[in-house]
């Protein structure tokens, strides 16, 4: 089983890594973590649940779930038992024969309209007799109990429940799937994903361990940490009351940190156009859990390229396809120069079966044969992509886009940038691709003035129709773009603090994750870079990389937790426990303030004694699991892979996120959708 | 030679073929001038307790009290409880596997008492009523009847009864016997009922009569084995015949010389049937053997998994086959290892070298001998005897290299706490077979429902079993039996309660809340409520303790949107509009989970409660929304008016009024524009409408448009040189390029190139700034090539 360490091993081949550290140890601790866990059981609950139905069924599924789904089980293992047919849960008309039908889905209400219209269809209907049955995911909720009630059909189903949460999507990365989540969160309000990301960590931590140390930032991460204690509570309680004697938690976490960060901390960072390879293939076709639809010409599968049918297939990304796990985290900028590499080096490959001459060697050469074959399909697929993109990336306004862009991150925001949004207005650009630059000006101003708020309003409105003064209310109360208040712009300061932008980067062999964006880093992994780096820097040596952050400000931070610090140092020596947790907040709290959002550091009791800590422990690579609520972007989790390489980090990284997002899909969350029908309906096209 | 016995078990042995069966007293009575003739009695298995209720179809005595008094009695005679019987003709009566008492009355009622009398019950529905019990069989979990017209009900799971009549059998009789064989005994899973009737046996179940076609018949006593495998048939003969229960086997035959029916009839230890008349018990063995007691007390069998304990008028009595370990120890003359270890003991003790010798005899079977003593140990009732077999073990065990001696230490505690249990004051006399049935959990259970939560407490301290459940019981049974101030006890209840639950997480403090708010002490149940830690359990019982603001909050607390849900919904059905808006308002959570809901399902509710919270331009967002719904402009305008008057009692929304102010008129002209160009034009925004108004030609309703709604210079060069372009328009196109571009001419250049058209494109670049056209020559190069 691949494990998060093992991860960064394949990639110091890469050749963009530093040295790695620590490969021996960590391949030698077995019982590293591995995310597959959490699929082997979502599988088995899925089987569970299609054996506990006798006979033949048709499954219905969410649209939201079903690349989850699709990651935990395979068709065919879908019809080994017994499933014949799938469809997805639309609204219209369903007929269907079946005797068994079965609808996995959220506890949507909207979930529960369409069903509903299934069953009044299907009733007038007396030769067919339908058995019904509902698996909510995560968990059946009595709201929508309530509404099928209401409707008259609850009684006409059998209710079950398929706790789906954590669908992991590759060895590092791992997502609650929970589409817009960015939205509930920080628009409506509304707190049922963080109850269910508390319900997947809390199952987490039964499979992991408790995770000592928790720190965070934001509201919602504070609200998680809560209502996280208080289903531990709940749950030792109600372990206490059963006699089974097996402890609750393992005794020993081999994840030491959680990190949660809002995504309302860091909005800039999904605003900005990701240049890693993976993040322009998100961009630019978009990614939907690890699978990504493309023409099949570009696939490269169709040999006779006469009969082009443009049809869609859907390619999955991850780290199985080692060239792309090679590939998906670097610049953009540098992906052809691997690829010419690579493909001489399979040229090479393939050459070498002129040296072949004893019948062993030819034996061996037709072992290797497989193997070249799948790379030399794989090197095809990336280089087409590839070639796509950089289509993509040399039009003239995608990359006036990226330059007023940078200049903004970097805090120029002069008139003629300001313009630029006007003409992409004028020019009848995607609303959101505008709403992304907008957003980005508003939030590196603290806001925008009163004249240019109010004139970018009516260019929205009158150019992309009255609808959207809806879609910029709601920006303004996520606080996307919001007019310039008295409030203090703290963007200035963070950047200077965090050195976000950084001019001299190398995105051949990059010594900062800034080459991500092509000289910018992200706040949100700055932060933990900060979390992660001061505390280390007490009790080692100042590395090379701590002056990246402004000295002055550590200076002045150190000083006033001072106290605080000797405390903790003198803790640390009781137990005498040199590989404790030291993720930490301390000596970057005046960052953090620039921030919105409360911050916190937890300890969470842990049950096993230090001793048994230390002896295990000593030599093993520390994991922190890195919570993004409301999305994280590619990006990110590239930048994170990159630092876990870093001397000066000496950790892995493993990520959850509740979904993985881009700029696109975060504002298209947020645009007021009420002309979907309509729209379809009169289809016009401008220009 | 002192022995270490008390008594030689072998005292109380009977052979019966190759086996021996012992009957031991276990109790003398407790209870006084007792005739069991005069009682209609019930027993519970598990050492369980004795129920008696004076029989009103035999003779009284004069001088006797009259009043029907219901008793429960320990197995050692020890009243329990008694209470005056009030519920009418009792048909049959028996306890349940929990230890309830069920009675099912004449009229179809079936009333079920805990041990101390608290009652409830239910109705076995029509027919039971309409006709009449006429008799009933009580199992484990569940019940059949006989009403007068020989239909049989049954009821699976008496605590949630659903009556089911079964099969109908057709019968114009009663039948000569009748019995239940329960669901899990059978093959099908379901229950089936046995009636005797002529010489066969009909079986009946839920859907099928089945006649097994016999002819030993009639059968005037019938009874299954407690393992469900076996049935022993009385016949009117006087024989005694056992069959398996699936009819299949035949399995013994014996003649007892009595045709009159035995007054009750068991299974002991698996394969003997007890018969008893007045004076005798005959015992039966699979062989044809028999062994007679005689008595002069009237008695009562209750059967055990593993014998029948016997009461009498004075005393408590266990018959059961002697235990494998302990007859391979104790059988005279036996070789096993376990008796030669324990005679080496015995010798031992005795300072007889001979000891040694048999230490040696056994050499290497020792481990099988310290665990025969082990388990012997277990199965004794003597407290003497049980210490002496351990004694025994140990001894043996220090001549075993790497004994694990968890079995022992185990059984060490085990006889503790049987022995504890065994007390004649608590009554309950369990063996060690039926304990390990039972489990210790089940034990503690029954002793906490007896009140004795003081040695429940400690049996689980010994066993290192969570104490939880006894404190929860202790609490509730507490508040039901106390009578002082409710101040008093709260304080008692929560003092006992934090001192107990020091340093663990939580107790289910849920339940003693309900009991207590059942008692009529709300107060104290909030109270409690309050230390409860899983919200699951708190906030259902806050809303139906009334507790609306309360069971909000705690709602919140938890995190669980789907229980605030919950009590937000039921708020809302419960309490008048203006009180649940009241209440909801202060909490954020709350709300804009009631604005997701609402937004999906009730939008009425919605602008009902941003009304109410002064919402206005909310409001006026969701009218907006609904315009789109509408499909004829005059609805959508009208909605569009409402919500422009919102927006505008709204100081700092201009800019939503201005622009509904405007849509509206656009959507005037709009539809204005789709009658006279019979095209279509709602639905495009602003800028679309103008640039289609070009295009189609309507370049004086552009114009027009363009004043009217103030459209910025820039905008309106890039609607006018879209549409140019898109019409192909080059020499307009020239021609407005005549004027001077507030856009610049790069546009036009770009514009002409995505509509493929270089020649155009080169006209405008040296209309642009010097420094940019080489660029723009070689990019329209590019294009014509």
């Amino acid at each position: 089983m691949s494990t998060i360490s093992s991860f960064s091993q394949e990639r110091s081949v890469t050749g963009t890594s530093l040295t790695n550290l620590n490969n021996a140890n960590s391949s030698d601790s077995s019982s590293s973590f591995s995310t597959t866990i959490l699929r082997d059981f979502a599988r088995k609950e899925l089987i569970d649940i299609l054996d506990s139905i006798r006979g033949k069924k048709s499954l219905v599924i969410d649209p939201t779930i079903s690349g989850s789904l699709s990651l935990i089980a395979e068709f065919s293992l879908l019809k080994e038992h017994g499933v014949e047919n799938i469809y997805h849960l639309q609204p219209g008309r369903f007929n269907i024969q079946c005797q068994h039908l079965v609808y996995i889905c959220r506890p949507k209400m909207i979930n529960m309209k369409y069903i509903t219209e299934h069953i009044h269809e299907n009733s007038n209907n007396p030769d067919n007799e339908i058995q019904y049955y509902i698996y909510f995911v995560p968990r059946r909720t009595m709201i929508c109990e309530r509404v099928l009630e209401d409707v008259g059909v609850y009684g006409d189903v059998t209710i079950g429940e398929y706790h789906l949460d954590i669908v992991p999507l590759d060895d590092d990365l791992l997502s609650m799937e929970l589409d817009n989540s960015f939205k509930d969160l920080f628009l409506d309000g509304d707190m049922t994903s963080l109850y269910y990301v508390a319900k997947a960590l809390l199952k987490l931590q039964t499979i992991v361990g408790i995770i000592p140390k928790i720190i965070g930032k934001g509201k919602c991460a504070n609200y998680l940490k809560d209502t996280l204690f208080n289903l531990r509570r709940e749950l030792e309680a109600n372990h206490a009351n059963s006699i089974s004697s097996i402890p609750l938690f393992p005794l020993n976490s081999e994840i030491d940190s959680l990190i949660i960060l809002d995504r309302s901390v860091d909005v800039i960072t999904p605003m900005c156009t990701q240049l890693t390879y993976e993040g322009l293939i998100d961009e630019v076709y978009g990614i939907k859990s690890t699978f990504v639809e493309l023409d099949s010409s570009l696939v490269g599968l169709t040999q006779n390229t006469a009969n082009i049918s443009h049809k869609l297939k859907k390619i999955p990304l991850n780290s199985n396809d080692k060239l792309f796990s090679q590939l998906r985290d670097m610049n953009f900028a540098v992906v052809g120069g691997i690829l010419s590499q690579v493909a001489r080096r399979i040229q090479d490959d393939y050459e070498g079966r002129h040296q072949v001459k004893t019948v062993s060697q030819i034996r061996d050469f037709i072992g290797k044969l497989n193997n070249l074959r799948a790379e030399h399909q794989s090197l095809r697929l990336h280089t087409n992509m590839t070639e796509e993109i950089r289509k993509f990336t040399l039009d003239s306004d995608f990359n006036k886009f990226l330059e007023v862009q940078q200049n903004f991150i970097a805090g120029i925001t002069s008139h003629n940038l300001v313009e630029y949004i006007e003409e992409m207005i004028n020019n009848q650009q995607p609303i959101e691709k505008t709403i992304r630059l907008l957003s980005l000006l508003s939030s590196v101003c603290g806001g925008i003035k009163a004249k240019s708020y109010e004139f970018f309003r009516k260019e929205i409105v009158q150019t992309y129709g009255y609808q959207h003064i809806i879609t910029l209310d709601n920006l303004s109360k996520v606080g996307l773009f919001k007019k310039h208040d008295k409030s203090k712009n703290t963007y200035p300061s963070v950047r200077k603090a965090l050195k976000l932008i950084v001019d001299d980067v190398d995105e051949h062999s990059p010594n900062d994750i800034s080459y991500v964006y092509s000289g910018y880093a992200p706040i949100s992994v700055r932060l933990i870079q900060c979390a992660c780096l001061l505390s280390n820097s007490k009790s080692m040596p100042l590395p090379s990389t701590t002056s990246l952050f402004n000295p002055s400000s550590i200076l002045s931070s150190n000083n006033t937790t001072n106290n605080y610090d000797d405390n903790h140092s003198s803790s640390n020596n009781n137990t005498n426990n040199s590989s404790q947790s030291n993720v930490s907040w301390k000596g970057c709290e005046e960052i953090l303030k620039l921030l919105p959002g409360p911050i916190f550091e937890e300890e969470q009791p842990v049950i096993n004694n230090s001793i048994y800590l230390n002896k295990k422990n000593q030599n093993q690579r520390k994991i922190s699991l890195v919570l993004f609520l409301g999305g994280c972007t590619f990006t990110e989790i590239s930048s994170l892979r990159f630092l876990s390489q870093q001397e000066d980090i000496q950790r892995d990284f493993i990520i959850l996120t509740t979904d993985i997002i881009n700029g696109n899909t975060l504002v298209d969350s947020l645009i007021n959708q009420v002309q979907d029908e309509i729209k379809s309906l009169t289809t016009l096209n401008y220009s | 030679m002192n022995s270490i016995l008390e008594t030689h078990p072998t005292i109380y042995w009977e052979a019966l073929h190759d086996k021996f069966y012992m009957k031991e007293e276990i109790y003398t009575m407790e209870w006084e001038d007792i005739n069991l003739s005069r009682y209609r009695i019930a027993g519970a298995p598990y050492g369980g307790p004795i129920a008696m209720i004076r029989d009103d179809s035999k003779i009284l005595t004069l001088g006797n009290e009259v009043k029907s008094i219901m008793y429960f009695y320990t197995s050692a005679g020890k009243l329990i409880y008694q209470f005056q019987w009030t519920h009418g003709k009792i048909i049959s009566m028996q306890w349940t596997d929990t230890e309830n008492f069920v009675t099912v009355l004449k009229d179809g009622t079936v009333c079920i008492f805990d041990i101390h009398g608290e009652f409830s019950q239910f109705s076995l529905g029509r027919e039971a009523k309409d006709y009449g019990v006429i008799d009933a069989v009580i199992w484990g979990s569940g019940l059949v009847v006989m009403t007068s017209n020989y239909r049989l009900i049954a009821v699976n799971n008496l605590d949630e009864p659903r009556p089911k009549l079964l099969s109908d059998a057709k019968l114009t009789e009663k039948p000569h016997s009748w019995i239940v064989l329960p669901p899990q005994f059978t093959l099908s899973r379901s229950l089936e009922v046995f009636l005797a009737v002529g010489n066969t046996i009909l079986v009946v179940d839920i859907s099928d009569v089945q006649d097994q076609l016999l002819i030993q018949g009639p059968f005037t006593k019938m009874s299954v084995s407690m393992d469900g495998k076996l049935l022993a048939l009385f016949t009117e003969k006087g024989e005694l015949w056992v069959i398996s229960t699936d009819f299949q086997k035949n399995l013994s035959q014996y003649n007892t010389g009595s045709t009159v029916p035995p007054d009750q009839m068991v299974w002991c230890s698996g394969d003997t049937v007890l018969l008893y008349w007045t004076g005798y018990i005959l015992m039966v063995g699979p062989f044809g053997d028999w062994i007679k007691y005689n008595y002069e007390s009237p008695l009562y069998l209750i059967p055990e998994i593993d014998g029948v304990r016997i009461i009498t008028n004075e005393t408590c009595e266990f018959l059961q086959k002697v235990p494998e370990s302990t007859e391979s120890i104790f059988r005279i003359g036996s070789t096993e290892p376990g008796a030669i270890l324990f005679d080496a003991y015995e010798q031992f003790v005795n300072k007889n070298p001979k000891a040694d010798e048999n230490i040696r005899m056994i050499k290497y079977e020792l481990e099988e001998a310290v665990d025969t003593c082990i388990q012997a140990a277990g199965n004794e009732i003597n407290i003497k005897n049980q210490k002496a077999l351990l004694k025994a073990a140990s001894f043996g065990k220090c001549f075993i290299e790497f004994y694990n001696s968890e079995k022992f230490v185990k059984m060490c505690q085990i006889i503790r706490v049987l022995n504890a249990i065994r007390f004649y004051e608590i009554g309950i006399p369990l063996t060690y077979a039926q304990y390990c049935r039972l489990t210790p959990e089940v034990l503690i259970d029954r002793l906490t429902n007896r009140y004795y939560h003081l040695l429940a407490i400690r049996i689980c301290n010994y066993l290192e079993m969570n104490t939880e459940r006894v404190v929860v019981h202790w609490a509730c049974a507490k508040i039901k039996t106390f009578t002082d101030d409710e101040e008093i006890l709260s304080k008692i209840i929560i003092d006992k309660l934090t001192s107990t639950n020091e340093g663990k997480p939580s107790l289910c403090y849920t339940e003693i809340a309900k009991e207590a708010y059942r008692s009529g002490m709300p107060k104290l149940a909030t109270k409690l409520l309050d230390f409860e830690s899983q919200a699951a359990n708190q906030v259902p019982l806050l809303i139906s303790m009334q507790e609306d603001e309360l069971s909000l909050k705690k709602a919140i607390e938890s995190g669980d949107t789907d229980l605030i849900y919950l009590v937000i919904l039921h708020l809302h059905r419960k309490l008048p509009i203006a009180d649940f808006f009241k209440i909801i308002n202060e909490k954020p959570l709350a709300c804009s989970l009631l604005e997701v809901y609402c937004k999906q399902q009730n939008l009425s509710l919605l602008k009902d409660f941003y009304y109410q919270a002064d919402y206005k331009s909310e409001t006026a967002a969701i009218l907006t929304n609904e315009s789109y719904k509408e499909t004829d402009v005059m609805s959508r305008i009208e909605k569009l008016k409402t919500a422009l008057k919102y927006y505008s009692e709204d100081k700092d929304r201009q800019f939503e009024v201005k622009s509904t102010d405007e849509h509206i008129k656009l959507l005037q002209i709009q539809e204005q524009l789709e009658k006279e160009t019979n095209q279509v034009f709602l639905e495009l925004s602003l800028s679309e409408t103008i640039f289609k108004c070009l295009i189609i030609g309507q370049t004086a309703r552009a114009s027009k448009l363009r004043s009217e709604f103030r459209i910025p210079e820039k905008r309106f060069w890039w609607i006018k040189l879209k549409a140019l372009v898109k019409t192909n328009d080059w020499e307009g196109l020239e021609n407005f390029a005549k004027q001077k571009s507030p856009i610049g001419y790069i546009p036009f250049i770009e514009e002409c190139l995505k509509a493929n058209a270089p020649q155009e494109a080169s006209k405008y670049v040296e209309k642009c700034d010097a420094d940019q056209r080489p660029a723009l020559w070689q990019r329209i190069r590019g294009e014509q090539q």
